[in-house]
């Protein structure tokens, strides 16, 4: 039986950043992916570096707001990870924080990106909100209704079809190993440690844990009999043909569901939380299946990007589902599990913006007990109340 | 039902359809019926002699026959998308309004005034009494043609299945009881150095610009290949009057002197290999050099960036070329026949199961007895459930349109049973002659591996190399499947959908990591299978 010091189970962007971390500090670590790495969320998300606040995090009303706005310290870490991370990785990540605009249509609407970015600048961010000349010279591609913005210089893309795939690498380099196509069946706790089973029959050790499943972590929690309220949303993401350059920014907005950028090879990318439907197998959900695509998601998705005129005259080559995963409270779970001593998880929020920084984070507290961010606020331990054993 | 594709499959089934009562819509991306095979010039050409469709005594019976039949038509429109097909949740979005209400995406109630619509020939949206194709009957649960119930442990919701569709009155919504589609196939890209010079055709292409468009594209032309269509399309250049310097075909003589043989046992009607015989005739009557066991390994620029010259090499019997064999000919045209591939992406976006068909062509849709794919509601037929031709798309656009009528209760079931026999006896006489020509004209996939190097272009959408794909798995090991090469090369992510692409790039990942290369799997299908306009999206009618 293989002896490790962590086992990472979840080949995305989550568990290759925790597999580079570790590895790097002389842990020995095996990840273990069912599938191919980067297959699902974290290849499958539109790249969206966005700080501020969500539109699904605002649009329940002020309280569920400043809830939401305890993660934006994360936030704020994740500005800095992001920009330092094609060098930390040594390749390129397709990182560029040319900014981020929450758009407004209403007066109402502009009153309460006004309310959000105040919120914001309370924790540090820089957001400002823009509106009038000062807003089509900095954004002059944007459709006449837009009546304001909040401006947030750092905000930007980076490619998820890259990120996860470089943080495999520098992982591997640094001695990880790392199984593909194998899934993770068993759970159990061993002396000083845990017992891994695989689908193939393999049975591994390790020390430590780490749940870095996306939307199958309440599936692999549940093997060591926890349970967590994390809740698997499926979404529809649409792609254009390329273009020249028209849209430097990050496009948001603080009314409806969208977000809207432009990649590096001059497609633009729209999502921003249009459901797709979960496939059922007899009855059930069924995780392994890709969502179907809703044909008004499509609609509504395309149609969310009129507040860029330009992009409607483009071609969409593509629309694709995927999951993400999501926290009753909207902020992230993260950290070691309660009366499981040595297994980790992480998952919820902005997943793939503050990937690196929960990666880092975990890789911290596994190491030294003291991540370098207080991360209490995140722990799994608010859901202890849905575990008796 | 709905129908996608006007070929000989979809044709064939619309007519049974609309012949036992039934409310056909049939959709095709052409402005007129009749598919590849049966191709008609526009409806507006005056030129004289018969339409190149009307040609093929079975090409005109089906056109003859679609014509009569009351048929709503919409031409030059793409099926672009199927909706609700999967099993899965309700979509609530798209639930009924009330029982009777005329649902508001279900197509209008006529398109006056369409640009290219229906020629004279088949009855178009003005038919009178036709009523719309979305109806107002509710999707029901219920027993399909021989009593297989649909799986109550996946319950549909009603008139959950939906087809969009962009064309001249813009992006509809359709909401048919049932599906068929027979969305054909295309030629099979095959990728060497200097492939994707201009001038570089697909032989399917040439004979698209001569059957259709009167139209000689070029004025010196090789065809090569592996298929005996290259014989045919030569044989139909030199009638348009075009200058033919060789065809060479990668078949070796004696294994087409075989199946030549052996086609009386093959009965029936011989389809293609006897079109090839024909044309082969022909091409030797006007001393046109048809070589065997030869095989195109480069296309080469002349002086003005186009196709200057071919670079051809005779082939040992193994398959691989004779050292010391190599010429070049000149040719401003070089046209490719390698084979078909299914053009399965519209049902495999609506999440019909697949299987890997080699001799079919590469990924096929799985149906039953009746040409039901696997999800309810939805039929296939012709090529896309492996290409055999335009013979056998024919019969199972009838055994579809028989399994359908019982579906929507418009047949007995003794009674479709009683009209498939004919259907089933000679499909099974196309089954053996379908083995012959899948045993003899078999590209020499190796070879042809073998003449690409890494600056050979594989993706000709997004610029990507066979050494970039070869050294992206390289780079990440771990990578085994299409769809992960994919993503990190971005080959197939461009305009074609990776329809072009795909056969190749499997291939090689298959050899480069040593697997079956039906393991490599397929790209996901996504909507719109062809590009639309966004702003189209957003606003459907």
């Amino acid at each position: 039986m293989d002896r490790y010091d962590v086992a990472v189970v979840g080949g995305g962007l989550l568990g290759c950043a925790t597999a580079h971390h570790l590895a790097r500090a002389g842990s020995s670590v095996v990840l273990l992916e069912k599938d191919q790495l980067n297959r699902h969320a974290s290849g499958q998300n539109a790249g969206s570096l966005h700080f501020q606040l969500e539109y699904r995090m605002v649009a329940d009303g002020t309280d569920a707001a400043a809830r939401a706005a305890r993660a934006l310290p994360l936030h704020l870490d994740a500005q800095r990870a992001w920009a330092g991370l094609a060098a930390e990785l040594a390749e390129p990540v397709g990182v560029a924080q040319h900014g981020g605009l929450m758009l407004a249509e209403t007066p109402d609407e502009l009153d309460r990106l006004g309310r959000k970015a105040a919120l914001e600048r309370r924790y540090g961010l820089d957001v400002t909100v823009r509106t009038g000349a000062e807003l089509r010279a900095l954004a002059p591609y944007l459709s006449d209704t837009v009546l304001g913005a909040a401006y947030a210089p750092a905000e930007g893309k980076a490619n998820p079809r890259l990120v996860t795939l470089a943080y495999a690498r520098s992982a591997t380099r640094a001695g990880a190993t790392i199984h593909t196509g194998t899934r993770l069946v068993g759970l159990t706790h061993a002396a000083g440690g845990w017992r891994l089973t695989l689908d193939d029959g393999r049975v591994l050790a390790a020390t430590a844990v780490v749940i870095a499943a996306g939307v199958w972590t309440a599936e692999v929690a549940a093997m060591a009999d926890i349970r967590l309220p994390v809740i698997p949303v499926a979404l529809s993401m649409t792609v254009t043909a390329p273009a020249p350059p028209l849209l430097p920014h990050l496009i948001q907005h603080v009314g409806r569901r969208l977000s809207m950028k432009q990649s590096g090879d001059g497609n633009v990318l729209i999502g921003g939380g249009w459901p797709a439907k979960f496939r059922t197998r007899a009855g059930h959900i069924d995780l392994d299946a890709a969502p179907d695509l809703r044909y008004e998601s499509l609609a509504g998705n395309a149609d969310a990007a009129r507040v860029v005129p330009a992009v409607l005259r483009l071609p969409v080559l593509r629309c694709w589902s995927g999951a993400t995963t999501l926290t009753p409270d909207q902020l992230p779970v993260l950290g070691e599990i309660p009366r499981r001593p040595g297994l980790f998880a992480a998952t919820g929020g902005s997943a793939f913006t503050l990937g690196p920084t929960y990666a880092r984070l975990l890789a911290e507290t596994m190491l030294s007990g003291a991540p370098s961010l207080p991360i209490g606020e995140y722990s799994p331990a608010r859901f202890g109340f849905l575990n008796f054993v | 039902m709905a129908v996608v594709g006007a070929g000989p499959a979809g044709l064939a089934a619309a007519t049974v359809l609309a012949d036992h009562g039934a409310r056909v819509l049939v959709v095709d991306e052409q402005h007129r019926p009749g598919g590849q095979i049966y191709r008609q010039p526009p409806a507006t050409f005056t030129a004289r002699g018969a339409p190149a469709g009307t040609a093929i005594p079975a090409g005109r019976r089906l056109l003859a026959a679609a014509a009569e039949a009351p048929l709503r038509w919409w031409p030059g429109t793409v099926a672009w998308g199927v909706f609700g097909a999967g099993a899965g949740l309700d979509d609530f979005a798209a639930a009924p309004t009330a029982p009777g209400a005329a649902a508001p995406a279900a197509p209008g109630a006529a398109t006056p005034g369409v640009p290219g619509a229906a020629p004279p020939a088949v009855p178009g949206d003005a038919t009178p009494g036709v009523p719309d194709a979305g109806g107002a009957v509710p999707r029901v649960h219920g027993a399909g043609p021989d009593g297989r119930a649909v799986d109550p442990a996946e319950p549909l919701a009603p008139r959950r299945l939906r087809l969009a569709t962009h064309g001249p009155a813009g992006t509809r919504l359709v909401h048919p009881r049932l599906l068929l589609l027979t969305a054909g196939a295309y030629d099979l890209p095959v990728p060497f150095p200097g492939w994707t010079l201009p001038g570089v055709l697909t032989a399917g292409g040439v004979q698209v610009f001569v059957k259709a468009q009167r139209l000689v594209p070029g004025r010196r032309f090789v065809l090569a290949g592996a298929h005996p269509l290259v014989l045919v399309v030569a044989a139909q250049l030199l009638a348009a009057g075009a200058e033919v310097a060789e065809v060479a075909l990668a078949v070796r003589r004696p294994a087409l002197a075989a199946a030549l043989r052996a086609l009386p046992a093959a009965a029936g009607n011989a389809g293609k290999l006897a079109e090839g015989a024909r044309a082969l005739a022909a091409l030797r009557r006007a001393r046109v050099p048809v070589r065997f066991g030869t095989m195109v390994t480069a296309a080469l620029p002349g002086a003005d960036g186009t196709l200057g010259a071919v670079r051809l090499v005779e082939l040992a019997a193994d398959g691989t070329p004779v050292p010391g064999t190599g010429r070049e000919v000149e040719a401003d045209v070089l046209a490719l026949g390698y084979g078909f591939v299914p053009s399965t992406e519209l049902a495999r976006q609506a999440g019909c199961a697949t299987r890997y068909d080699p001799a079919g062509g590469g990924w096929v849709i799985e149906h039953d007895r009746w040409q039901r794919a696997s999800l309810p509601g939805v039929y296939v037929a012709g090529e896309i459930t492996g290409v055999a031709g335009a013979e056998q798309a024919a019969a199972e656009g009838r055994l579809a349109g028989l399994g359908a009528l019982t579906e929507l209760g418009l047949l007995a079931p003794a009674a479709a049973d009683r009209l498939a026999r004919p259907v089933r006896r000679e499909l099974r006489r196309r089954g053996r002659l379908a083995g012959l020509l899948a045993g003899t004209f078999v590209a020499p996939d190796a070879t042809l591996a073998a003449v690409r190097t890494d600056d050979t272009v594989l993706c000709r959408c997004e610029e990507v190399t066979v050494g970039t794909v070869r050294s992206a798995l390289r780079d990440h090991p771990h990578l085994r499947t299409a769809n992960a090469v994919k993503l990190v090369t971005r080959a197939g992510m461009g305009m074609c959908q990776g329809r072009s692409c795909q056969p190749a790039l499997c291939a090689l990942v298959a050899a480069e990591t040593g697997q079956d290369v039906a393991a490599v799997g397929s790209y996901t299908a996504r909507p719109p299978v062809k590009p639309i306009p966004l702003a189209a999206l957003s606003d459907p009618d």
